[in-house]
């Protein structure tokens, strides 16, 4: 079988609420494999943007272990944290997060510049996958010459351009409307199916999520059931 | 690398807010330029002031009783230096003494034809031309064979040749002088160009300047002077000659010591240049003052920058900006603010002393180190000023700074 790209290991994670402790999430244990296509799903305060940010290692839990590869990062640095996000992690956020007055082909270089990658090299990369995903037009606009939907195709050229093994995607649809929605999803798929890519999208929207094949849904801190899709039964069949 | 991407996303930044950068330069640019004008001035006067020093030759000196010290002290007929003491030095100090004179000079009203008029008359000692800087234009200067002749030769000035002979070279031609209440008649054996000097204007008198040798001016009267002008040899040491001289003087004269003093154009330059120095220093020190006004301006727009730009920082942490490349983003672009406004300074404190300069009728004096030491010094105003917003940022924490609206 394919190898595990993430395992969570009894995750806490607790919050301090002024004298409160609030426990976002509760001795979480799970598994993703390489080439998984995965919604996580809950209602707002669920925890799963709590999960998200532990997923992208934006945020560090309270208790539990993480392996990203077998390589435990919940005792990392902040600086080896910020060098996992770069290598391994591809953000792709609700509100596209483009960095603003920086034309399409500088944003998608920006994660091959922290990673130290040559000029040329960085130009070429941004450029072929800006024409992945049929922006070949669109270089050197700015964000805000973009539609949502171009600003979210910007967004997953950079997610891309360290080849992560991890596609985390932050409700990538709640800002688009549904015809743009539509084609995102589509390039979730495909990065899924044909580049085998693992993919891991942050939804509260079932027509987003049926795109995938494995649902996990989040209530109070806890996961409260782990499934697998239509998709996948047919796939099976 | 990193490194110039930093300067290419500052320059960018800096452009995308034209105006804000701009007016924070603007502390900068008046610190450095205040600076750089005044220390330019400081040295540029002090460059004139040392010029005018050495027309008067910078191994001058100047050997009388030290009436500051003693104010109320007699000169006893003794004490006044004679014939005997200048032919005393002469010999003691054959080597050392390039130049004696006792010092003496005539005023004296002159009528030539129907032009009347006054001289100064400076009673000097052959060649004396060789040691304070003097253009002769016609004839020659006062030889030693005229002082030792008594001859009663004059040297004038070219303005007043014009004025009273209505020519530049009067050579030859006779002037009347009043020498201790009797008139005798000089023959003008030369004429000199007056250079234009700083001090011409506070020195300036109705008297037209002239020369004789300083034994003809005497009259029949002995020589008694209460100062005796001295040129020092090259390569001697000034202060150590002159205290020499006076110390001799003291012992052949059976003077008590501390009588004499002497006083070299070397010591007063260096005493005019040391106020120059401090004025300037203490002025820029205050111009300097407005730099770190202009540094805080820095801080203060760095910090508003940090903030608006929150979100920004929260995706290059989560894109992979670890604490330092975010740190030295925005240390850069304060850095380069600052740089540019010490540029600007540095061009307009120079325009600045160029026209003062120019309006003063001065050379301009800009060392090149002063220009250096200011865009160093601006950059690291920005550097300094710009720690602490970038530290802000850099350790801003990553999903509080992507939740940011």
């Amino acid at each position: 079988m394919s190898k595990e790209i993430i395992r969570l290991e009894n995750i806490y994670k607790t919050y301090k609420n002024g004298t409160i402790n609030v426990e976002a999430l509760k001795d979480i244990n799970l598994t993703i494999k390489e080439g998984e296509f995965v919604a996580i799903m809950g209602v707002s305060g669920s925890g799963k943007s709590t999960l998200m940010n532990i997923l992208g290692c934006l945020d560090r839990p309270t208790g539990g272990n993480y392996y990203i590869e077998g390589v435990d990062v919940s005792e990392k640095t902040d600086d080896q944290l910020s060098q996992v996000r770069n290598k391994n992690v591809g953000f792709i956020f609700q509100s596209f997060n483009l960095i603003p007055r920086t034309t399409a082909l500088k944003n998608v270089e920006l994660p091959m510049v922290y990673a130290k990658i040559p000029k040329e090299e960085r130009r070429c990369r941004a450029i072929e996958l800006l024409n992945g995903v049929g922006l070949g037009d669109r270089y050197h606009h700015m964000p805000n010459e973009l539609s949502g939907g171009q600003k979210q195709r910007v967004a997953i050229a950079r997610a891309l351009t360290n080849k992560p093994p991890i596609i985390l995607a932050d409700e990538p649809t709640g800002n688009l409307d549904s015809k743009s929605s539509i084609e995102i999803m589509e390039i979730f798929r495909k990065l899924n199916k044909e580049d085998k890519n693992t993919v891991i999208i942050v939804t509260h929207e079932h027509d987003i999520a049926k795109y995938t094949d494995r649902i996990i849904t989040f209530f109070d801190g806890e996961i409260t059931s782990d499934k697998e899709t239509e998709n996948m039964k047919q796939e099976a069949l | 690398m990193l490194f110039l991407e930093n300067i290419k996303l500052a320059l960018t930044s800096i452009r995308s807010n034209k105006m804000r950068s701009f007016l924070t330069m603007l502390g900068i640019i008046i610190g450095i330029s205040s600076v750089i004008a005044i220390t330019s001035i400081g040295d540029s006067a002090k460059a004139t002031v040392s010029k005018e020093f050495e027309s008067f030759g910078k191994n001058n000196v100047m050997i009388y009783p030290n009436w500051r010290e003693n104010p109320d002290m007699t000169i006893s007929p003794n004490a006044a230096f004679s014939q005997e003491d200048i032919d005393a030095l002469s010999v003691r100090f054959e080597k050392e003494l390039a130049y004696i004179d006792p010092s003496n000079n005539i005023q004296s009203e002159t009528t030539v034809g129907r032009v009347k008029g006054k001289w100064a008359v400076q009673g000097v000692a052959g060649d004396y031309d060789k040691f304070k800087n003097m253009n002769i234009i016609h004839g020659r200067m006062i030889s030693n064979s005229d002082l030792k002749g008594k001859r009663d030769y004059v040297v004038i000035e070219k303005t007043g040749a014009k004025f009273f002979f209505n020519t530049e070279n009067p050579v030859g031609r006779t002037l009347n002088l009043n020498v201790n209440g009797n008139m005798r008649e000089f023959v003008i054996i030369g004429v000199y160009a007056e250079e234009k000097s700083l001090f011409s204007g506070l020195m300036s008198t109705s008297a037209y300047a002239a020369y004789s040798p300083y034994t003809s001016i005497q009259g029949d009267l002995e020589i008694n002077a209460s100062m005796l002008n001295i040129y020092i040899g090259d390569g001697y040491d000034i202060k150590q000659t002159s205290d020499a001289m006076v110390n001799y003087l003291e012992k052949i004269k059976g003077i008590e010591k501390g009588f004499y003093t002497s006083d070299s154009v070397e010591s007063q330059q260096g005493t005019v240049d040391q106020i120059l120095g401090t004025l300037s220093l203490a002025i820029g020190a205050i111009a300097g003052i407005s730099l770190i006004v202009g540094g805080i301006g820095i801080m203060n727009i760095m910090l508003v920058s940090v903030t608006e730009r929150t979100r920004e920082i929260g995706i290059r942490k989560a894109l992979g900006a670890r604490t330092n490349d975010i740190l030295v983003q925005f240390l850069i672009e304060s850095m380069i603010i600052s740089a540019i406004g010490g540029v600007i300074g540095t061009a307009l404190g120079a325009g600045i002393a160029v026209i003062g300069m120019s309006i003063a009728g001065a050379e301009l004096v800009i060392s090149p180190l002063v220009v250096l030491f200011a865009v160093l010094f601006s950059a690291m105003v920005g550097m300094f000023f710009g720690i602490y917003p970038a530290r802000k940022a850099a350790k801003l924490d990553p999903i509080e700074a992507l939740r940011y609206e």
